[in-house]
């Protein structure tokens, strides 16, 4: 760590910039490796729920290269622009969605020791920095120049502003708990008790808001492809595509860690079972949130417009600020 | 809440329950006797009668037919005798109505070409095309 | 200046959600539709032109394309019409196998909607279970008339082949399958408040809003009207069976729903009497002339498809073929209900809506 705190306080310069980029290298690929797999699980878990095998023809019985052979595909396609879009901003949105995706991964901690960045307020530099993508996609939305994308992209718009704030009101009560915006510090809190336990309500509120800012069933609203066809990425092809993809696979992956770190205790072991290396045990926790995503996906239908506001700020919102009511009164009394 | 329950423990235990999908280009997909594919034709059997022709609902059976080269024996033997399977519906008719089933049916059904112009089968392909020919006709 | 502006949107042709090529004209305001113009015709082959040119045996397998998701109802109306107007006795195994393969074809329709319509709203995996139970009656009606989807089984004055041997037992197999199934889709969704919130209440008209479109099928009994031709008309040997029709009360969505899994079962109920009432041996082929001619006249004759009152009218004047022949597709009255229906709604419930009518755009097209 010594040398990266050198690092960090060196002059700016071309060759530090460089340096800089080289080294999250690593991270992206282990994110980019990540997204390969979590496709194909999700593919895998979806066909073996609804009787079928999922990929099994590229790369050997499992299918492990469809993923790969499907990016090389996007990749080498066309990049199709319509005659009216708005370009600059066309081009700008998909990145504009990715960037913070990848950003947020910075603050998480998988271990004691395996982490990139522990800032004081990592929580709320999550919580700010990914609702960033939001603009992203209202922005793809807008710039497509189509009807069915800019209404994914108002839908999008209009369902991150009425989830966000039960997803941040759920927080409260863990910070509350743990007295601190930093993660580590969140976890270490958790030794005993994951905060599970502590907070269900909290954890359901959180986990329901979380899959609507994910977008992922039942709340696909922005790209509920049976209304809206694809929604705000309709007019989208190729590699530009495959960041809206990107996107929304790494958002899968930094939330179900995030959920991880606040809820299951992060890489705490069970107790008695410490002998197992840390890394697994968040691993383990954070593949079962995995694939709770997937296999809610697997059943759900989707929810409506309307429903889904409806649901947001007079059901989540008061159980959310209950939570916190709930939460300080646990805490005044017991802790 | 309960329905959303009960919905998620159903996909659970699909899970682990037998995978329905057709290993179809690696295994042949089994289809019954009756199973109407490409018809096979049998040229010697063939009596020039037309019926196949005026019942196909297309009109995408084409056939001529000469004297029989033996002088002795009466009747017409088969010329040419080609389906048009762009239009062929495979609506078992033509099979149904020949009186000496020189018109059969196969289970074969891989019909996909790269050519509408393959799709003209000839006398010649629907003879040799003689495997899985159905039983009953 | 914020100022708003109707936009014009076009639903297809090329659109998941509208079964086929479908085009729907619809002008919204921001997400509400305020007037919306269904466009059709894009599947059009002229089935009913086409069949003055054709003989009475020939125009069968055309029927198979219309509503392709029951063409054994299809290829029995046109039979029926023929059969009346020229008079023709069917034997009574060709009825057996006529009503066996006709209720399996309208489970499979039936199973068809069930999971289309759940896929419109978001979930992936009823299409899948229903496709499964689907696919067993595609195997049973394959071997018994060898196709999949267009059977062409059904010939005027009976039916092409006679049940293969053991067919009937594995219909009688079938049967509580299906019903073990039908019960995992009621526990599956049926329950599920999503579902539900996204059903009830939407898409809905009364009594006579639905006498007055001329609506068939379940979306005419979902409002309560007790109306079955197998039960007011009884055709062929319906009459012969005890089974209910199931009527709704509400005429929204969720009644259409409850309506059609209602007659899964009671299409099993009837199964399992004509199954076992079958007789062992016996003719499937009437006494036909070998070339069909229907005397001058007309004839006018209706059953139930799985989408509502199918009708076949022939006017003849004694020669091979038709001199006109229509039929009374119930996809087409059904649809006109459509514009009123989407008025005034929500841009998410078009697709519950359109998908509750349950349309088959070849059956619309003719
Ligand atoms: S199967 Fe039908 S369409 Fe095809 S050639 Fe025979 S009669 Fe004609
Ligand atoms: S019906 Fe049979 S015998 Fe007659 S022409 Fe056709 S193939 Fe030949």
């Amino acid at each position: 760590m010594e040398w990266m705190m050198e690092l960090l306080k060196s002059p700016p310069g071309l060759s530090n910039l460089s340096t800089f980029l080289i080294l999250t290298l690593p991270v992206l690929s282990i994110v980019l490796g990540f997204v390969t797999y979590a496709i194909l699980a999700e593919r895998k878990v979806l066909g073996y729920m609804q009787l079928r095998y999922g990929p099994n023809r590229t790369g050997g019985r499992f299918g492990l290269l469809q993923t790969v052979a499907d990016v090389l595909k996007l990749l080498i396609k066309e990049d199709t622009r319509p005659k009216e879009a708005d370009r600059p901003l066309f081009i700008l949105a998909p990145v504009i969605a990715f960037v913070p995706s990848f950003m947020v991964l910075a603050v998480i901690p998988y271990t004691e020791s395996v982490m990139f960045a522990n800032i004081g307020v990592g929580l709320l530099y999550f919580i700010a920095i990914s609702g960033l993508t939001t603009v992203g996609m209202l922005t793809a939305g807008w710039a497509s120049n189509n009807k069915y994308a800019l209404m994914g992209g108002m839908r999008s718009a209009a369902q991150m502003i009425s989830y966000e704030i039960p997803l941040l009101m759920a927080l409260v009560g863990v910070v509350l708990f743990a007295g601190s915006l930093n993660l580590v510090e969140i976890v270490e809190q958790q030794q005993y008790i994951p905060y599970i336990l502590l907070q269900p309500i909290g954890f359901i509120i959180f986990f329901i808001a979380a899959t609507a800012e994910l977008n992922r069933t039942p709340f696909d609203l922005p790209e509920a492809e049976s209304e809206l066809i694809a929604g705000y990425h309709v007019e989208y092809s190729g590699f530009r595509f495959a960041f809206f993809m990107l996107a929304e696979y790494v958002y899968l992956f930094a939330m179900s860690a995030l959920i991880t770190v606040l809820y299951l205790g992060g890489w705490n072991p069970i107790i008695g079972l410490g002998f197992i290396p840390d890394l697994v045990w968040f691993g383990i926790k954070f593949s079962i949130l995995v694939f709770v995503f997937m296999w809610v996906r697997a059943t759900l239908p989707r929810i409506r417009p309307d429903q889904l506001m409806e649901f947001g700020w007079k059901v989540l919102l008061p159980v959310a600020m209950l939570n916190i009511f709930l939460s300080a009164i646990l805490k005044e009394i017991f802790f | 809440m309960k329905g959303i329950t009960k919905g998620l423990a159903h996909t659970l235990r699909n899970m682990s329950k037998k995978k329905m999908s057709y290993q179809y280009p690696d295994e042949p997909v089994p289809m019954p006797d009756r199973f109407r594919g490409i018809q096979k034709f049998y040229p010697e059997k063939c009596i020039v009668c037309n019926q196949c022709v005026n019942i196909c609902p297309t009109d995408c059976i084409q056939l001529t037919g000469k004297k029989h080269p033996d002088p002795d024996r009466k009747g017409r033997i088969i010329e040419t005798y080609d389906i048009n399977f762009e239009i062929c519906i495979l609506c078992d008719l033509c099979t149904e109505v020949c009186p000496t089933e020189a018109i059969v049916m196969t289970n074969n059904f891989e019909l996909a070409d790269y050519s509408r112009d393959e799709l003209f089968k000839d006398l010649q392909w629907l003879d040799e095309n003689d495997t899985n020919v159905r039983e009953e006709n | 200046m914020i100022r708003t502006e109707e936009m014009l949107l076009n639903v297809g042709p090329q659109h998941p959600s509208t079964h086929g090529v479908f085009r729907l004209v619809v002008k919204v305001e921001g997400e509400i539709i305020r007037e919306a113009t269904p466009v059709i015709g894009y599947l059009h082959r002229g089935t009913e032109k086409l069949a003055e040119d054709l003989q009475y045996t020939q125009i069968i397998p055309y029927t198979d394309r219309m509503d392709y998701l029951s063409a054994m109802t299809n290829n029995y109306v046109i039979c029926h019409a023929v059969e009346t107007i020229v008079g023709l006795e069917v034997p009574e195994r060709a009825e057996y196998l006529r009503v066996i393969a006709m209720e399996l074809g309208r489970i499979a329709s039936h199973l068809v909607w069930y999971g289309t319509y759940l896929l419109d709203l978001g979930a992936t995996s009823p299409f899948l279970y229903a496709f499964r139970e689907r696919e067993a009656i595609i195997n049973l009606l394959n071997e018994l008339c060898g196709a999949r989807l267009t059977f062409n089984y059904m010939r005027i004055g009976g039916v092409k082949w006679d049940a293969p041997e053991g067919w009937i037992d594995k219909v009688r197999e079938f049967i509580p399958y299906m019903r073990e199934q039908l019960d995992g889709y009621h526990g599956f969704i049926s329950g599920n408040e999503i579902f539900l919130n996204r059903v009830k209440g939407i898409g809905q008209y009364t009594q006579e809003e639905a006498i007055q479109y001329s609506l068939s099928g379940a979306n005419l009994r979902c409002t309560g009207v007790d109306y079955d031709i197998r039960k007011v008309e009884p055709y062929s040997i319906y009459d012969r069976f005890d089974f209910d029709v199931p009527v709704g009360e509400t005429g929204d969505a969720w009644a259409r729903y409850k309506c059609r899994m209602g007659e899964i079962e009671e299409s099993l109920k009837i199964l399992e009497q004509a199954v076992e009432q079958i007789p062992e041996e016996g003719k499937v082929l009437g006494k036909v002339p070998r070339i069909i001619k229907a005397p001058k006249g007309e004839v006018y004759v209706r059953i139930e498809s799985p989408r509502g009152e199918i009708g076949c009218y022939i006017a003849s004047d004694n020669k091979k073929s038709p001199y006109r022949l229509k039929f009374r597709r119930p996809s087409f009255y059904n649809l006109q209900i459509l514009p009123k229906l989407l008025e005034g709604e929500n841009m998410a419930n078009l697709v519950t809506i359109l998908g509750g009518v349950d349309i088959v755009l070849g059956e619309v097209d003719g």
